[in-house]
């Protein structure tokens, strides 16, 4: 008994030892890391504010997350709309833009900054087919931005780009052609002559959108009655890989030179600076910005890592950039009041009865704000501006006659829009629901105003709550549309979901014009704001 | 079995439990020997302390050094400096400002750099045939100060000048510097105008500043957007080459560094110029703590740390090392700088800077 009881007894105080030494063992060889324990092995994401443009970055983070330990989840928005959501006090650890240049002009948004890294570049370009880039010599010769213009304004170049006041690509090519064209660039002044040719640049402006990656895809769609498409370089070589495109587009980058985007990744919130060292050592890091280049076209900003050839070796001049806020706001300003091609926006609004109550209320909201009632950075841009024509086509189970209003001047106290904004509180809901008639009219307006009027930017917003009760149906009115004439049936529908609206049949009208269909169950108010930015 | 497997697994176990002992007194008495201190810096000396090197001699020190990046004139302001064990800004004025706000502490200055301009070599041929710089022992290039305020105050472009071909743009011929209201290259660019713009003499008054600011104002405001520290400027010359940066006002420091890297950013076109007069920046480490003054005086004795500093491309007291370096890795650079000037005082430096400012709103 003895002999077998006293080892067990031994092993029993082995194993109460074993126990203790791996406790000890644990606990003083653990080192620092269990004191760390969000660093490694929390998985909770870290939410970064994104620039829609930074999507086919997406792929590359899972590979962050397993490197670093630190997952980031992008949230995507426009830049000058993320530059004000942050300028407001919007609670993001990170953000992340195509470029942070006008965010850190914004007072508000500029004090949020703990820190800024550039992770890779892409300048905004020209992609122009490459049939119509031979046929003008630019294919041997880059032209000016003022050759451009005067091919616009002869009608032989018709481009896409983006509303400079809700993207950045735009917004980069509108401060690159103010620069080129200006004898003093540094100041972005113009003579009224170069204010001329600045005109003229934009009557090529056939195609214009909210976003940078909506205008890319609109633009396959439509290539075939466009010559070319301003966007970020990457975009125009992943166009010309994408296998979607009719033609190569030859990227063309203006003799005076170019803005380029520089995608800072930004602190906001300096308690997580080990994670963002730990993403930006990574996302600078050769081997990735090496990915970067090869898998998303952007070029490395470490400089020792060699370009690859089809970014070409031409010396890219970088065009000035305003340093003051009020330069920037005069620029775009004056694109909205003065440069563009003025617009024609057909609201088509239901006031059928289950309009009634808080529906009608959020409607009268959107429409006032646009009348001058959102006095924010993004809702003075947002507003009828001067040159616009603004028609509205209400309807319930008939169409009611339609009310223009022609906007005289930028100024928001100015009287074309306190007779829009009497017009629209003095809506009424009440019968049935006739929308496909409605949109006809408009359509048929539309047609007839293109014939006196084809210098101008045409588009539908169609707004309704409720299924079609009345008048022409769905069918009727695609055998309608296909009898329109082509310049017509090029202007887009932008159908806006709301209460118990018909999204199947609200994406046909959208598909059958190329337009875009927005929900505005959450902020009818944003959804007619956002849609702004494709008028 | 049991009675073999007992003594062995004992054994075992013991020496497990005297290792880990052995292991955590060891890390406890390391742990008490060294001293974390943090500090802010401005972005010109980041990769300083992100060297392992560095760490390791630190370390040999007792001191495990952890910093946050930011604009040198910033760092007075827009921190709680009673949270930081150093502060360690580019330029003495920097320093002064943060001394007038924290009161009396101790200071070293452990490097300095002189203020040179990032350029190109078609860029230095134009300049060449317009006699704004002079090439010497066919290694650097000197460049008139006196004759490019001139032009900046005509508001001369590049594709005015003769012999512009490889050049013929319509921007102004403008050096780009970083925000003056946040970082103190741009405020030892101030510094180097104001000297000329003044004929040639440091500023030294109320109303020698008056008459100076209208003309230093178009300097710093028709660059347009500028960027916050040192290290942005000289990233968009090496990563957006001579269309956007044909004229960088940066630290001799930054360049070498990046000259001694291997890959480096350095090639064959580009081109280093001395402005005539110079200006150096001096590095000057706050102890705003007893810990933040022990890594001053590590930085300004320790050899290593000294001989470390040179490899980022700084100057220190032992002009020898820097020659002898600058020899050996065949670096364009001359080892004796003439005709250097003092930045005007702190108070004026800053009265011109806030004037400055008043115009960038």
């Amino acid at each position: 008994m003895q002999n077998t009881a006293k080892p067990k007894f031994n092993l029993f105080n082995l194993i109460a030892f074993v126990v203790i030494a791996l406790i000890a063992w644990s606990w003083f060889g653990g080192k620092s890391g269990t004191s760390q324990p969000d660093a490694q092995h929390d998985s909770r994401a870290l939410h970064v504010l994104a620039g829609s443009e930074l999507k086919d970055i997406e792929p590359l983070l899972p590979q962050l997350e397993k490197d670093t330990g630190v997952r980031l989840k992008l949230v995507y928005t426009g830049t000058l709309d993320g530059a004000e959501q942050l300028a407001q006090g919007a609670a993001y650890p990170l953000a992340w833009f195509s470029h942070a240049k006008y965010l850190e002009l914004l007072e508000g948004a500029r004090a949020r900054v703990a820190a800024r890294e550039k992770i890779a570049l892409s300048p905004v370009i020209i992609g122009v087919n490459q049939s119509k880039a031979r046929a003008l010599g630019w294919d041997k010769t880059p032209p000016s931005w003022s050759d451009l213009a005067m091919q616009a304004a002869k009608g032989e170049f018709k481009f896409a780009m983006t509303n400079p006041t809700s993207s950045n690509t735009g917004f980069s090519a509108l401060i690159a052609l103010i620069a080129a064209l200006s004898s003093d660039p540094e100041n972005f002044t113009l003579t009224a002559a170069q204010q001329q040719t600045v005109q003229d640049f934009f009557k090529g402006q056939r195609l214009t959108a909210g976003s940078s990656g909506w205008l890319a895809e609109a633009f396959v769609r439509e290539q075939e009655r466009l010559d070319g498409i301003i966007n970020y370089e990457s975009v125009v070589l992943q166009l010309n890989r994408s296998g979607q495109l009719r033609e190569p587009l030859t990227l063309i980058y203006p003799r005076e030179g170019v803005v380029t985007a520089d995608y800072p990744l930004l602190l906001l919130d300096a308690t997580k600076r080990t994670e963002y060292d730990k993403v930006v050592a990574w996302l600078k890091s050769p081997a990735i910005q090496k990915r970067l280049m090869t898998e998303t076209d952007r070029r490395p900003i470490l400089p020792s890592i060699p370009l690859e050839a089809r970014f070409g070796t031409q010396t890219l001049i970088e065009l000035p950039f305003p340093g003051q806020r009020s330069v920037v706001d005069r620029i775009l300003t004056s694109y909205l009041d003065e440069q563009r091609l003025p617009a024609h926006a057909y609201f088509v609004i239901d006031l059928s009865g289950s309009m009634a109550g808080e529906r009608i209320d959020a409607l009268k909201t959107a429409l006032l704000n646009l009348m001058g009632a959102d006095s924010s950075l993004t809702g003075q841009f947002a507003r009828f501006r001067a040159r616009e024509e603004v028609s509205f086509l209400p309807f319930r189970q008939y169409v009611e006659p339609q009310v223009n209003f022609a906007i005289a001047s930028g100024d928001a106290t100015e009287g074309s829009l306190s007779n829009a904004r009497a017009f629209a509180q003095g809506l009424t809901p009440s019968g049935g629901t006739a929308i496909f008639s409605a949109l006809a009219e408009a359509y048929t307006q539309i047609a007839h105003e293109q014939s006196k009027h084809p210098d101008r930017y045409y588009s539908v917003v169609l707004m309704t709550d409720g299924a079609n009760t009345s008048g022409m149906s769905l069918d009727d009115y695609s055998h309608f549309f296909r009898q329109l004439p082509a310049e017509a049936q090029a202007i887009k529908t932008f159908p806006i979901l709301f209460g118990d609206s018909d999204s199947a049949a609200m994406e046909q009208v959208a598909a059958m014009s190329g337009g875009k269909v927005f929900d505005g169950n959450k902020n009818l108010a944003a959804a007619f704001k956002t849609i702004r930015g494709y008028q | 079995m049991n009675r073999l497997l007992a003594p062995i697994l004992g054994l075992l176990l013991l020496a497990g439990l005297g290792y880990a002992i052995y292991n955590s007194m060891n890390s406890q008495l390391a742990l008490k020997a060294q001293t974390t201190v943090t500090g802010l810096i401005g972005s010109e000396k980041e990769a300083f302390f992100a060297d392992p090197r560095v760490q390791h001699a630190l370390l040999k020190q007792g001191l495990i050094v952890k910093t946050e990046k930011a604009g040198s004139r910033q760092i007075a302001t827009a921190f709680d400096l009673s949270k930081y064990d150093f502060a360690f800004p580019a330029g003495q004025p920097a320093a002064d400002k943060i001394l007038q706000a924290v009161g009396k502490r101790p200071s070293f200055v452990p490097f300095y750099t002189p203020m040179v301009i990032a350029s190109w070599k078609p860029v230095a041929k134009i300049l060449e045939a317009n006699d704004v710089v002079r090439e010497k022992n066919g290694v650097y290039y000197w460049f008139d100060l006196d004759r490019y305020f001139e032009w900046t105050q005509r508001e001369v472009r590049w594709k005015d000048l003769k012999d512009s071909a490889a050049y013929p743009v319509n921007k102004s011929v403008l050096m780009r510097s970083t925000d003056v209201r946040k970082s103190n290259s741009a405020a030892m660019y101030l510094a180097l105008m104001s000297y000329v713009a003044n004929g040639q003499r440091v500023v030294a008054s109320e109303q020698e500043m008056q008459t100076v600011l209208p003309k230093l104002l178009p300097l710093f405001l028709r660059q347009g957007y500028t960027e916050y520290s040192s290290e942005g400027p000289f990233e968009n010359y090496l990563s957006m080459g001579m269309g956007s940066s044909p004229l960088v006002m940066i630290y001799e420091s930054q360049y070498i560094f990046e000259a001694l890297k291997t890959p480096s950013g350095i090639r064959a076109d580009m081109a280093l110029l001395y402005p005539e007069p110079g200006l150096f920046t001096r590095h000057v480490l706050i102890g705003l703590s007893e810990h933040g003054a022990r890594l001053g005086q590590a930085l300004e004795n320790d050899p290593e740390l000294r001989q470390l500093a040179i490899e980022h491309g700084f100057r220190t007291t032992d002009a020898a090392a820097f020659k002898a370096q600058a020899e050996s890795r065949k670096l364009a650079v001359p080892a004796d700088l003439v005709q250097i000037i003092d930045p005007p005082s702190y108070e004026i430096l800053e009265g011109m800077i806030q004037a400055i400012e008043q115009q960038m709103k």
